[in-house]
């Protein structure tokens, strides 16, 4: 395999698995939120903070992908 | 939905046990990949020669193509885990490709499968971080500024564990939707050959996926042995 288009493709895997790590983030920091909600009885608190965390994690994966691109 | 009829539930019916093994289809379709696997690794290492004839030829570009391809990403420390990765990518390929043949239940169209694959995966990228970085290791989960700790450490655990999920779900759903629908399109128009198309698409989509999950565990291994930013 040429070594450009083993990058390539590499890239595309990359970018490709970007938008689904974006909505998994939130929903695992969601999920999180709830499960130490239910642990410490502080509906709905820790709810809100686990999805805030969720959201930024989510978008730092774009922000990282983001750099990333500008080498092109 | 039921799968209509599976030929190894049968097959363990005969020693009594068709209870279990029709409710845990994906365990026994995936000691049959494992045989399959098995079989052609004793096949390809029975005769080597130093001239490749035949079927070593077809093991030799394809194990030692896909080793080229894994050390020009991860660089000369990523060669130790090639044994792993080849492992999962033939696994999955033949665990996806039996989907295609009628009576058999492809093992990656169960979640079970596929979430013990990524955590393998995923669980031996930081072993390789570790093994790398020593207790350095940590600072990939740290950020670049001290005082940021509290906020980038939470955020980079929900990051990895998205990457185990994410792993889980692509090929998890890339399976199980294909097979759905070439059950439901078999019981609408079966007589009139509707289940065709798709799985000729199917064909792609198993090498697809495989490739895919090859590549993202690789690149994970790649991401734990560079430096941290």
């Amino acid at each position: 395999m040429k070594k450009e288009t083993g990058k390539t493709i590499r890239e595309l895997g990359y970018f490709a698995s970007l938008g689904m790590s974006v909505a998994l983030s939130i929903f695992i920091g969601l999920g999180l939120g709830l499960w130490l909600d239910k642990k410490f009885d502080t509906n709905p608190v820790l709810m809100f903070v686990g999805l805030i965390i969720g959201i930024i994690a989510g978008f730092s994966n774009i922000v990282r992908a983001g750099k990333k691109g500008k080498n092109y | 939905m039921e799968h209509p009829y599976l030929f190894l539930t049968s097959v363990f019916g005969l020693f009594g046990l068709e209870e279990w093994a029709a409710s845990h289809p994906h365990v026994t379709y995936m000691w049959l990949a494992m045989l399959i696997l098995i079989i052609f690794g004793w096949l390809a290492g029975k005769s080597v020669s130093l001239v490749p004839e035949t079927a070593q030829n077809v093991f030799e570009v394809l194990i030692s193509g896909m080793e080229e391809f894994v050390v020009s990403i991860t660089g000369e420390e990523g060669r130790k885990s090639y044994p792993l990765l080849i492992t999962i990518f033939l696994f999955v390929l033949v665990g996806n490709l039996m989907g295609l043949v009628p009576s058999l239940y492809p093992p990656t169209a169960s979640v079970n499968t596929t979430m013990a694959l990524a955590l393998i995966a995923v669980g031996w990228s930081h072993v390789v971080g570790v093994w790398h970085h020593g207790f350095k290791y940590i600072k990939h989960f740290l950020g670049p500024v001290p005082l940021m700790i509290p906020l980038f450490l939470p955020i980079e655990l929900i990051a990895h564990m998205a990457r185990v999920l994410s792993l889980t779900f692509r090929l998890f759903g890339n399976m199980m939707g294909h097979e759905l629908v070439v059950l439901i399109l078999l019981m609408l128009g079966g007589m009139f050959l509707a289940p065709l198309p798709v799985m000729a698409m199917g064909v792609f989509v198993a090498l697809v996926q495989a490739f895919v999950f090859f590549l993202l565990s690789t690149m994970y291994i790649a991401g734990a042995i560079e430096e941290a930013h």
